[in-house]
C-alpha cells in the first residue's frame, strides 16, 4: 500500500528527477521537524501528567494521612485478624500435665452491627445478655455505643473461660436479636501443679515468652506460628474469609515424677516450716535448700526442687513472701529484684564450696590415677601443716591411723590433704576438670551458673590451696555439677549429661525427637568405680553417713559440711549426697542446705534426716524394695509413718541381728548443746570402723563441731582469734541467694589467688606469697595457729 | 550476516549508547523484584505456600528477559523490523488461541496461553507487534503519511487487535493501551494536529458520557448493572461502596494515606494483606505505604528519566522507523505508568493497568525489556555527529 501511494505521487506532476528528489527531501525534512516537535511535546504532556500524580499522591498521604492510619489501625484486627498458637505442654515422667495452655476468650463489641442492625431491639437484648452472661455494666457499654456507633472493635472483658461463653452462645442462637459480640481466641498458661517444681518448671505468660526454667530453656519449641484470618476479595467483587491455621507448639516431655517430687517437696517445706524462726526470728527455716534426685544411669532428673517454691499460676504475687503492707513498701524494681530471687533455681544457678561430698573425686581421681592403690594408711594427729599453714581436721584429737575406706568414711582431712599432696595439683585438678567442675553441665534448664571463674587455676595453685581443695574448700560448685559428677562415681564413670526433657512431641502427639541419655565422658574407669561404690557405702554403714540410711536398705553416700564466706564460723552449708540401693544404684540424691535457721548450724545430719525421710517414702514407690532387717522401732515408725509394707520385710521379728547400726543415732543420747548424738563410749580412740564395736563417736564427724567430747573446746577452737589473723580464708564467692561473687580483697599478695570473685584464701597478714612460714608468727595470740574453718 | 557485521562496525566506531537508560532499567528491574518479594511474599504464602513463589517465576522470567534484552540490543533493529509483518500476524494469531484448549483461565479471566508449563499473555505480545509493526509501516510510506487516508488504515492496523483483546479477552485496559500506542506513534509521524486534538476531545466526550450514563443507570437501578458500570460510581463515590467494588480502591488509598512522608519501612506495610493481590495492580500503593510519598514520587521520577531517555533517542535517532520505534515504547511506558497510578490515586476508574518492571508478571516483564532493548539498539546506531532525517 505504502509503495502504491508512493508510486502515483510521483506520476502525478512532471518533475525532473532533481526536483523530485529535492521535494521529498524537502517534504522529508519537514516531517523529521514536526515528529521532533511533537516528541518532545508529547514528552512535556506526560511530564505534566507525572507532576500532576506526583502531586495526588502526595495529597493524599498529607490531607488524608492522618484519617486513613486511623482506618486502617482500625480495620486491622476487624479484617486480618491473628489466630494465636497452642503452646505445647509440659508433661511428666507418666504423662501428668505439669503445663498448658487453656483456650480462653476475649469478647469483642461490635457497635456498627448493633446501631446498623434491622431488629429494633438488638441494642435493649444485646445489653441485657452482656449483663446476665458476663455480668458487663449496661449503662457503660450503651453509652460507648451511643458515643462511637460505628466502632467494630471493642474488647469488653478478657479471658473468660469456654464454660461461661457457652451458655452466652446458646442464647444468642436462639435470640436472634443478640448481634454485635464476638469472640477473640487466646491461650491462658495454666500449671495444675501450682507451686510443684515451680523454679524447675518456669511460667510464660499470655505472651508465649517463657520465663525461668524449662518454658524459659524451650520457649522456641514450645510456642508455634500464630496463623491468620483475612478478608479475601475475589474478581466477582465479593469478600471471602481464607484462613492460614496457626501451627502449635511441641510438647516436652520430661523425666521428672510428679510423685516423687511431691515427697521431696513435703519434706524439704517440713524441713524450712520446722525451723522458722527458730534461731533468727521471723526468717523462714532456711536462707537457701535444694535437693536433686537423679537417675545415675541416664542422667535423668526425676525431681529437683528449692527453697521456696511460688504459684506459678500466679508468679507475680508476693503476698506468700512478705506481709502486703511489706510489699507495697517496695518499689517496682526491689519487687522484681525480691521475685528474681524467689524465682531463681537454687539447684542451677547458685553456686557454694562443696564441703566433703568432693571428698570421693579426690579418692577418686586417686585410685584411677594408680596414685593410690587402695592398701595406703594415713595418721591424723588432728591436724596437718602445710607449707606453714596449720590446717586442723574436724576432729581435733585426730582420727589415728586410717586405711582409704576409712579416711572417706569418718570424713578426715588429714588424710585427704595427704593424698592430694600424693596425686599433686595435676592429677587433682585435671580429674576435677573431667568431673566437669567448672564447666557448665548444659542442664536443660535456663539460669545455669557460669563457675569457671570460680574454680582454681593449676597454674596459680600454691599447696595450701591444693591442701583444702581435696575436702571440698575454696571452689564454687552448683548441685547440678555435684550430682551429675558423683552419678559417674558410682555408675562405672559415665558422665551423663544432666537433662529433664526426655521426648519433643508435637502437638498432634506424633514424636519429634528422643533425647537419649547422653554419655559425654568415662570420668573414672569401671573399677576405680566399683570400689568407690564399696567405700561410700562403708560411709553409710559405720561411717559418718549413719543418719541418713532409710530402715531396711543399704545405701551409699558422703556427707559434706563447708564454712561459709566469710569463715566466721556461724553459717555454713549442709549437704548430703547418697545413692540407694548401695550395690546396683537406680537413684541418686542430693540434699543442699543452706545456713539452716537453727542456733548451731554445721550438722551435716540436718541434711541426711531430710535425705532419709525422703528416701524412706521414694524408694518402695520406685519398686526398689527393703533388703534389710528392721528393729522394732523401726517398724513402730514406719507404722507410724504408714510406710509399712509387711509383705516385703518377713524378717521384721528379729530384733537382736537387725541393730546393725542404722538406729544407732535414734539411740543416742543427745547432747544438749550441740544437738548431736554422743558417743556413750566416749569416742576417742581412733580405730573405727569395726562393725561391732561401731565406736563411732558420733554420727556426724563431718561437722566441724560436736564430735568432740567436748563442744565447749571446738566452739573456742572455732572462734578462735588467731583465725583471723592466719589463715583466714577470705571471702571471694557468695552463695547467696543473688549468688554473685563478691569481689575478693584477697587477690592482694597470694599467687594463689583467683581472680575476679573466685573463692580464694586471704593471707591477712604481710607474710604471704604463699611462703612457707606465714602465719605462724603473726597468730600467737590464739591456741592453734590456724583457722579451723577449713575442711570437714 | 553482513549487516550484522556492519553493525558491530559502527558500534566500534564513535557510536553512542545510551548506559542512563540501561541503567535506569536494571534498577527499575532490581527495585521491583525487592517490592516484588515484600508485597507478594503473604499471598504467596497463603496460595503456594512458599514466601517467595512469585518471586521466583519473575526472576525466572527477567532472567529470559535479560537474555532477550541483549538479543535485541546485538541484532540491528532493521534487520528484526524485516519480520514486522510476521510478528504482528503471528501475535494476532495468539489472541485467536486463547479459545483453543491452550487458554488458561486464571483469577475468573481467560487471558493466558499455556505452552507446557509457560503461561503467556497474549495482550503483552500484541503490544510490542503494534509499536513494531506500525513504525515499519509508517516509515514505509514515506511522506504519504500525511494523506488522511492512511491515517484510518494505520489506525485499523491497531484497531484490530485492540477489538480482538476486548472481544475475547475481555480486557479493556490492553485494548486502550493499544489504541493509545498507535495513537501516539501516529500522532508523532503525521505533522497534522488537528485531527489529534479532535481525537483526544472525542475521547473526553465518550469518557464524560459513559460517566454520566452509569450514574444514571446506577441511579434507577440501584446498582444491579454490569462491573465496568459499578466501577465508575465507584469510583466517584469510593466510600459508598468501601466493602465491595472499590474496596481494593479505597484500601489503596489507606495505603499511601497511612504510608505517610517516609513510609513504615521495606516490608512492613499492613495493606499488603488486605489489598488482593497487591503484586498486580496495587503495587503502587504498597511502595508509598513502605517507602512513603517519598517513595512514590521517586519511582515516578525513575519512569520520568527513563521516558526523557526515550525521547532523546527518539529525537536523534537515524532514521524514521528508529525514531517511530523508540516513540512507541516511550508512549507505552507513559501510558501504562500514568495509567496505572491514577487508578492506584483513585484519579480514574479502575482499569487494571500493571506498573511496568514493578507489577508481578512474567510476560510483561520479559516484553517489555525487549522494548527497552530495541531502544538501546536505536541509540546504538546514534553516531555523534550525525543528523539524519
Amino acid at each position: 500500500m505504502g509503495s502504491r501511494n508512493r508510486k502515483s505521487k510521483r506520476k502525478a506532476p512532471p518533475l525532473t528527477r532533481e526536483q523530485r528528489r529535492k521535494k521529498e527531501h524537502r517534504e522529508l525534512r519537514q516531517l523529521f521537524r514536526s515528529r521532533k516537535q511533537k516528541q518532545l511535546l508529547f514528552f512535556w504532556i506526560v511530564i505534566l501528567a507525572f507532576i500532576f500524580l506526583g502531586y495526588r499522591v502526595i495529597m493524599i498521604s498529607y490531607k488524608r494521612g492522618d484519617e486513613y492510619t486511623k482506618q486502617v489501625l482500625l480495620h486491622q484486627q476487624y479484617d486480618s485478624r491473628t489466630l494465636p498458637f497452642k503452646r505445647g505442654e509440659i508433661l511428666d515422667v507418666n504423662g501428668t500435665k505439669l503445663a498448658y495452655s487453656e483456650k480462653v476468650y476475649n469478647l469483642i463489641l461490635d457497635s456498627n452491627e448493633i446501631t446498623s442492625s434491622r431488629k429494633e431491639n438488638a441494642q435493649q437484648e444485646t445489653l441485657k445478655a452482656l449483663n446476665q452472661y458476663f455480668q458487663i455494666d449496661t449503662a457503660e457499654v450503651e453509652a460507648f455505643i451511643r458515643e462511637n456507633p460505628t466502632n467494630m472493635y471493642r474488647v469488653l472483658k478478657k479471658r473468660i473461660s469456654y464454660d461461661v461463653v457457652e451458655p452466652f452462645l446458646k442464647a444468642k442462637e436462639e435470640n436472634k436479636a443478640i448481634c454485635g459480640i464476638w469472640f477473640e481466641q487466646e491461650y491462658k498458661r495454666r500449671y495444675p501443679g501450682g507451686d510443684m517444681a515451680s523454679a524447675m518448671i518456669g511460667f510464660a505468660g499470655t505472651d508465649n515468652n517463657g520465663q525461668c526454667g524449662l518454658e524459659k530453656y524451650y520457649d522456641d519449641t514450645l510456642n508455634g506460628t500464630n496463623g491468620r484470618e483475612y478478608g479475601y476479595f475475589t474478581e466477582e467483587s465479593t469478600i471471602e474469609r481464607t484462613t492460614i491455621p496457626p501451627k502449635d507448639g511441641n510438647t516436652l516431655v520430661t523425666s521428672i515424677d510428679t510423685n516423687l517430687q511431691s515427697i521431696v517437696e513435703k519434706y524439704v517445706n517440713a524441713f524450712a516450716e520446722e525451723h522458722r524462726g527458730e534461731y533468727r526470728e521471723g526468717e523462714d527455716g532456711v536462707v537457701n535448700m535444694g535437693v536433686i534426685m537423679m537417675n545415675p544411669n541416664t542422667g535423668e532428673i526425676m525431681a529437683m526442687t528449692d527453697y521456696p517454691n511460688f504459684d506459678l499460676n500466679d508468679p507475680y504475687n508476693l503476698t506468700p513472701f512478705m506481709s502486703e503492707g511489706a510489699a507495697e513498701q517496695l518499689n517496682e524494681e526491689q519487687q522484681m529484684e525480691f521475685l528474681n530471687g524467689i524465682w531463681r533455681d537454687f539447684c542451677i544457678s547458685d553456686t557454694y564450696e562443696p564441703g566433703s561430698v568432693a571428698k570421693s573425686m579426690t579418692i577418686a581421681a586417686g585410685l584411677d590415677s594408680g596414685t593410690l592403690l587402695g592398701n595406703e594408711t594415713y595418721f591424723c594427729g588432728g591436724k596437718l601443716t602445710v607449707s606453714g599453714h596449720e590446717i586442723k581436721c574436724h576432729k581435733h584429737s585426730g582420727h589415728g591411723m586410717v586405711n582409704l575406706s576409712q579416711a572417706l568414711e569418718q570424713s578426715c582431712n588429714v588424710a585427704l590433704m595427704q593424698i592430694g599432696e600424693k596425686e599433686g595439683k595435676d592429677t587433682l585438678m585435671k580429674y576435677l576438670s573431667n568431673f566437669n567442675i567448672g564447666l557448665k553441665t548444659n542442664v536443660d534448664l535456663s539460669g545455669e551458673a557460669r563457675t569457671n571463674t570460680l574454680v582454681y587455676d593449676p597454674e596459680k595453685m600454691v599447696a595450701s590451696d591444693l591442701a583444702i581443695s581435696t575436702f571440698g574448700q575454696g571452689y564454687n560448685v552448683t548441685m547440678i555439677q555435684m550430682i551429675s559428677a558423683f552419678c559417674s562415681i558410682i555408675n562405672g564413670g559415665k558422665y551423663y549429661q544432666p537433662h529433664l526433657v526426655t521426648e519433643i512431641r508435637d502437638s498432634s502427639g506424633t514424636m519429634v525427637k528422643k533425647i537419649e541419655p547422653r554419655v559425654l565422658k568415662q570420668t573414672v574407669s569401671a573399677t576405680t568405680s566399683d570400689r568407690m561404690r564399696e567405700y561410700l557405702a562403708n560411709v553409710c554403714i559405720h561411717g559418718t553417713g549413719k543418719t541418713a540410711v532409710p530402715a531396711g536398705y543399704r545405701i551409699g553416700g558422703k556427707t559434706g559440711t563447708a564454712e561459709r564466706q566469710p569463715r566466721d564460723g556461724i553459717n555454713y552449708v549442709m549437704s548430703f549426697m547418697g545413692y540407694a540401693p548401695a550395690d546396683d544404684p537406680q537413684v541418686v540424691i542430693y540434699c543442699v542446705i543452706d545456713r539452716p535457721n537453727v542456733p548451731d548450724q554445721p550438722h551435716s545430719t540436718l541434711a541426711q534426716d531430710v535425705v532419709r525421710d525422703i528416701l524412706t517414702e521414694a524408694l518402695p514407690y520406685m519398686h526398689i524394695y527393703r533388703t534389710e532387717e528392721l528393729t522394732e522401732e523401726e517398724i513402730q515408725e514406719l507404722e507410724s509413718k504408714n510406710l509399712l509394707n509387711t509383705s516385703e520385710n518377713e524378717a521384721t521379728s528379729e530384733e537382736e541381728e537387725a541393730a546393725e547400726g542404722e538406729g544407732e543415732a535414734e539411740n543416742l543420747p543427745i547432747d544438749p548443746e550441740t544437738g548431736n548424738p554422743i558417743d556413750p563410749n566416749t569416742g576417742e580412740e581412733l580405730e573405727i570402723g569395726t562393725e561391732e564395736e561401731d565406736s563411732t563417736p558420733s554420727s556426724d564427724l563431718d561437722g566441724l563441731i560436736g564430735i568432740e567430747n567436748d563442744p565447749a573446746e571446738a566452739v573456742s577452737d572455732e572462734f578462735d582469734p588467731g583465725t583471723a589473723a592466719g589463715f583466714d580464708a577470705a571471702t571471694a564467692a557468695d552463695t547467696g541467694p543473688r549468688g554473685v561473687p563478691k569481689s575478693s580483697q584477697g587477690g592482694v599478695g597470694a599467687g594463689s589467688l583467683i581472680g575476679g570473685g573466685g573463692v580464694s584464701i586471704d593471707y591477712s597478714s604481710d607474710e604471704d606469697e604463699g611462703s612457707g612460714q606465714s602465719g605462724q608468727g603473726t597468730s600467737g595470740s590464739g591456741q592453734n595457729d590456724f583457722g579451723v574453718g577449713l575442711g570437714f | 550476516m553482513a549487516k550484522e557485521r556492519q553493525a558491530r562496525r559502527a558500534k566500534k566506531a564513535d557510536n553512542f549508547f545510551d548506559y542512563t537508560l540501561l541503567f535506569t532499567v536494571l534498577f527499575l528491574v532490581v527495585f521491583g523484584l525487592v517490592v516484588l518479594y515484600s508485597v507478594s511474599s503473604y499471598d504467596g504464602t497463603l496460595k503456594h505456600g512458599d514466601n517467595a513463589y512469585f518471586l521466583k517465576k519473575q526472576l525466572l522470567a527477567t532472567g529470559l528477559g535479560m537474555v532477550a534484552l541483549v538479543m535485541a540490543i546485538v541484532v540491528d533493529y532493521h534487520f528484526i523490523c524485516k519480520f514486522a509483518p510476521a510478528i504482528y500476524g503471528i501475535s494476532v494469531l495468539l489472541i485467536f488461541l486463547i479459545w483453543t484448549p491452550l487458554g488458561r483461565t486464571i483469577n475468573g479471566a481467560r487471558r493466558w496461553l499455556y505452552f507446557g508449563g509457560i503461561s503467556v499473555q497474549p495482550a503483552e505480545i500484541v503490544k510490542v507487534a503494534v509499536i513494531v509493526f506500525l513504525s515499519v509501516l509508517i516509515a514505509g510510506i514515506g511522506t504519504s503519511i500525511k494523506d488522511i487516508r492512511s491515517f484510518f488504515v494505520i489506525l485499523a492496523f491497531a484497531a484490530v487487535p485492540a477489538a480482538l483483546l476486548l472481544w475475547i479477552t475481555r480486557n479493556l485496559s490492553s485494548a486502550l493501551i493499544v489504541g493509545g500506542i498507535a495513537a501516539v506513534i501516529l500522532f508523532m509521524a503525521d505533522p497534522d494536529y488537528l485531527k489529534y486534538f479532535g481525537l483526544a476531545a472525542l475521547a473526553v466526550i465518550v469518557a464524560l458520557f459513559f460517566v454520566l450514563f452509569s450514574l444514571h443507570k446506577a441511579e434507577s437501578a440501584e446498582g444491579t448493572g454490569d462491573f465496568r458500570q459499578n466501577r465508575i460510581v465507584a469510583w466517584l463515590h469510593p466510600e459508598d461502596f468501601e466493602e465491595e467494588t472499590s474496596f481494593q480502591t479505597i484500601q489503596a488509598l489507606y495505603a499511601i494515606g497511612s504510608g505517610g512522608t517516609f513510609g513504615k519501612g521495606l516490608g512492613e506495610s499492613i495493606q499488603k494483606y488486605k489489598i488482593p493481590e497487591a503484586q498486580n495492580d496495587m503495587v503502587f500503593a504498597i511502595i508509598c505505604e513502605e517507602l512513603g510519598a517519598f517513595g512514590g514520587v521517586c519511582v515516578l521520577g525513575l519512569f520520568g528519566l527513563l521516558i526523557y531517555r526515550c525521547m532523546l533517542i527518539a529525537i536523534n535517532a537515524p532514521d524514521t522507523l528508529g525514531s517511530l520505534l523508540v516513540a512507541g515504547v516511550m508512549g507505552h511506558f507513559a501510558l501504562q505508568v500514568i495509567l496505572n497510578i491514577a487508578v492506584v490515586t483513585n484519579t480514574i476508574p479502575n482499569t487494571g493497568v500493571t506498573l511496568p518492571f514493578i507489577s508481578y508478571g512474567g510476560t510483561s516483564v520479559i516484553f517489555l525489556l525487549i522494548e527497552i532493548g530495541l531502544v538501546l539498539n536505536v541509540s546504538l546506531r546514534i553516531r555523534k555527529q550525525e543528523q539524519i532525517a
